[in-house]
């Protein structure tokens, strides 16, 4: 439905929070600028110096992180889908399998043909899911990955064993250039995915005395791979 | 669940907790745990006061700017092909959302954590119209099971229970037959949840703050249940307090950071997602997506001398600082939302009739107030309340004529000095071994809980004391 719904009593509240503001609406509104009250924590951080920060923090949130090459790409994901169990594995239809040359055996494919039940169907007997970050922020140890019609939301969350690949050059330092980046991109009216999701790590909770529980409803385990 | 969770008065209900030392010993161990975790998360930032201070400017921007964001969230979210409604009190919330689920013919609905449902009372509503409502935050599900005790923490619901009494509900709700380890029975409630999500027809999520530029909604969680629930189920419904807005993802992403740091010391949680109605060629996601925003009080908050409070952003922070919730824990409040932030809220959601004892639940120590991310005033609003309440005359009758007898006798010197003569002889037929163990009125409440030494007799008193040695002036 893309008409206004006349019945969702949106000006009446809007004006009564107009009211409690104790002027009319306004129209048009400048946002603070914030960036330059943000302290500036990238100083003069080199790429390998972003490598290093991901590195501990992945040791934080309880994700393994392998640093491989395009050239063993492969071999170092045939072995850690066959440590992690073997079993079914589902990728996203990204276009950049192909340009690393990645199959696995026995594979599904998240696609827009399949459509819904399918594909939620396939995610959920897959043991192991193969994804490509699109961009990776090393403080918190964060992938970035949108929702797309060959990358669906539960994509991420149904299979036991996470695995994203990670392209040194999508590393940045922290979330706060990833949001400024699809900020622009929102602006600029370009489509993004329905969903946007930054994954840090395997699933977690602490709501039994605190403990942490690494697995709960998401991924049991995350594995990145450096390439 | 709605706003109260106790019917009994407050006096009852802050014994009960204080003598529970299962679950005093339970939340200060959680409070030291969450502390410490805080306090490295939010140095590992560096510089948090000027976080704070960003913190700060974004929420205050946005709650001048209200209904500007709010309007400009709702073109969005019908421009995406949402539907945005928007509920002036709790009923027309949970009617709205009974009339969506009714309309899908919908019965089985998984539900990921979120507080402003309880507060319009939506899971009654919903079971009422015959549905099956699951919450899927394991915290909230295990006080599901255990025939819907209310939360007591607003980040970790279950933190008055012990692995014991979850396992003995676990086996008796869900002929669980493992031990109480805590994976053991999170690995249980993964299994019958994940049947759950995939049979669901409804998927029912919060909203940590909505996304006005992009007409979507934020989510911030760790088990990864608010994200399947966004997923599977062809419906989604989504709901917000007004307040929970931000202009665009980078003021979303400041709050985030601020948010998981106070809350659970994590840099960001493990699932961090902006999500909206499913975009044409999306196989996964809400085919129908509604967000309710929900007004229930909060626009006579907005604008008022509590206008700060709503720049609250539910770490729970306040809560885990807090030596009175230490003590008496989260149910004593009698409200969704315990502790400082509790305090202030409650009653201005609730009113002063049913919650004129909270903002009485500090010590006005103020560590609830060094430690908001976002710089709410806390224990300053707590003082408001009182404030209030003392006007109004809402404290007792004989709370009143002790406090006006105390105001008399401190203001006059004179008066004072005789007292403190007669406090000595006058004292002795409630005092025991040098200690004042029984009185009346305010007395009695401060030594059924605490020391209080008999007053000296005149001759050893410090006034008689300082005139024999330096011969100050008489009195």
């Amino acid at each position: 439905m893309t008409t206004k719904n006349k019945n969702n009593n949106r000006e009446s509240f809007l004006n009564r929070v107009a009211s409690s503001l104790g002027r009319e609406r306004p129209y048009n509104v400048q946002r603070p600028d914030i960036k330059s009250m943000m302290p500036d924590s990238y100083g003069t951080l080199t790429g390998a110096d972003l490598i290093d920060i991901l590195k501990e923090q992945c040791f934080f949130i309880h994700t393994q992180l392998i640093e491989s090459t395009p050239e063993i790409l492969q071999q170092t994901l045939d072995d850690l889908i066959a440590a992690n169990g073997g079993g079914s594995v589902i990728t996203s239809g990204d276009s950049r399998f192909a340009c690393y040359d990645l199959s696995f055996q026995g594979s599904t494919e998240w696609s827009e043909a399949a459509g819904r039940e399918e594909n939620i169907s396939r995610s959920e007997t897959a043991n192991t899911v193969v994804v490509f970050a699109d961009y990776v922020l090393a403080e918190s140890g964060t992938i970035v990955v949108e929702s797309r019609p060959d990358q669906g939301r539960a994509l991420h969350f149904l299979p036991e064993h996470y695995i994203a690949i990670i392209e040194r050059e999508r590393i940045v330092l922290r979330s706060t250039q990833a949001a400024a980046a699809l900020n622009r991109r929102i602006e600029a009216g370009e489509p993004v995915g329905s969903s946007i999701n930054f994954i840090s790590g395997p699933s977690n909770s602490a709501d039994i005395e605190m403990q942490l529980v690494v697995g709960v409803h998401g991924p049991l385990r995350a594995t990145y791979v450096l390439i | 669940m709605s706003l109260k969770t106790d019917k009994r008065e407050f006096g009852e209900r802050t014994a009960d907790g204080i003598g529970n030392t299962f679950m005093r010993s339970a939340v200060s161990s959680a409070q030291d745990s969450l502390k410490t975790r805080r306090l490295t998360a939010a140095t590992a930032l560096g510089d948090w006061e000027a976080w704070r201070l960003v913190g700060q400017t974004i929420r205050q921007h946005t709650l001048k700017n209200l209904d500007f964001y709010l309007n400009q969230l709702a073109d969005n979210i019908e421009a995406r092909g949402g539907h945005i409604y928007f509920a002036a009190t709790k009923e027309e919330a949970s009617s709205y959302i009974r009339d969506v689920v009714v309309s899908k013919q919908a019965r089985k609905i998984v539900k990921s954590k979120s507080m402003v449902t309880e507060e319009i009372e939506m899971n009654k509503v919903l079971i009422e119209a015959g549905c099956d409502l699951i919450e899927t935050d394991l915290g909230e599900y295990i006080l599901q099971i255990d025939d819907w005790d209310p939360p007591s923490h607003i980040v970790a619901p279950a933190l008055h229970k012990d692995r014991n009494q979850i396992k003995r509900v676990f086996t008796e709700k869900l002929g669980y037959t493992g031990d109480e380890s805590p994976e053991k029975l999170a690995r249980h409630a993964r299994a019958v949840l994940r049947q759950k999500f995939l049979e669901a027809d409804v998927g029912i999520t919060g909203c940590n703050f909505a996304v006005a530029n992009m007409g979507a909604i934020n989510l911030v969680t760790n088990e990864g249940n608010g994200d399947l629930t966004a997923a599977i189920p062809k419906t989604q419904i989504a709901v917000m307090g007004m307040e929970r807005i931000v202009p665009t993802m980078e003021e979303m992403e400041v709050l985030d950071n601020l948010l998981c740091r106070s809350a659970v010391g994590q840099k960001l949680t493990s699932y961090i997602t902006v999500m909206g109605p499913k975009a044409p060629g999306e196989s996964d996601g809400p085919d129908e997506f509604h967000l309710v925003v929900v007004d229930n009080g909060r626009s006579e908050i907005l604008g008022s001398e509590f206008n700060e409070a709503l720049q609250c952003i539910r770490c729970g922070a306040c809560l885990n600082v807090c030596p009175i919730y230490r003590h008496i824990g989260g149910h004593a409040y009698g409200s969704i939302y315990p502790g400082p932030i509790g305090a202030v809220i409650t009653p201005l959601l609730g009113g002063y009739d049913d919650y004129k004892e909270l903002p009485f639940a500090s010590s006005l120590c103020g560590a609830c107030t060094d430690v908001c991310p976002v710089k709410i005033p806390l224990h300053e609003q707590l003082i408001m309340h009182r404030q209030n309440i003392v006007k109004e005359k809402r404290t007792g009758a004989a709370d009143r004529f002790q406090m006006k007898a105390a105001s008399r006798l401190l203001s006059s010197p004179s008066l004072f000095g005789k007292v403190l003569r007669l406090a000595n002889p006058g004292s002795r037929m409630m005092s025991k071994h040098g200690r004042i163990v029984r009185g009346p009125g305010l007395i009695q409440g401060w030594v059924g809980v605490r020391d209080l030494n008999q007053p000296v007799k005149q001759a050893d008193s410090f006034r008689t004391w300082m005139k024999e040695r330096q011969g100050g002036t008489k009195q």
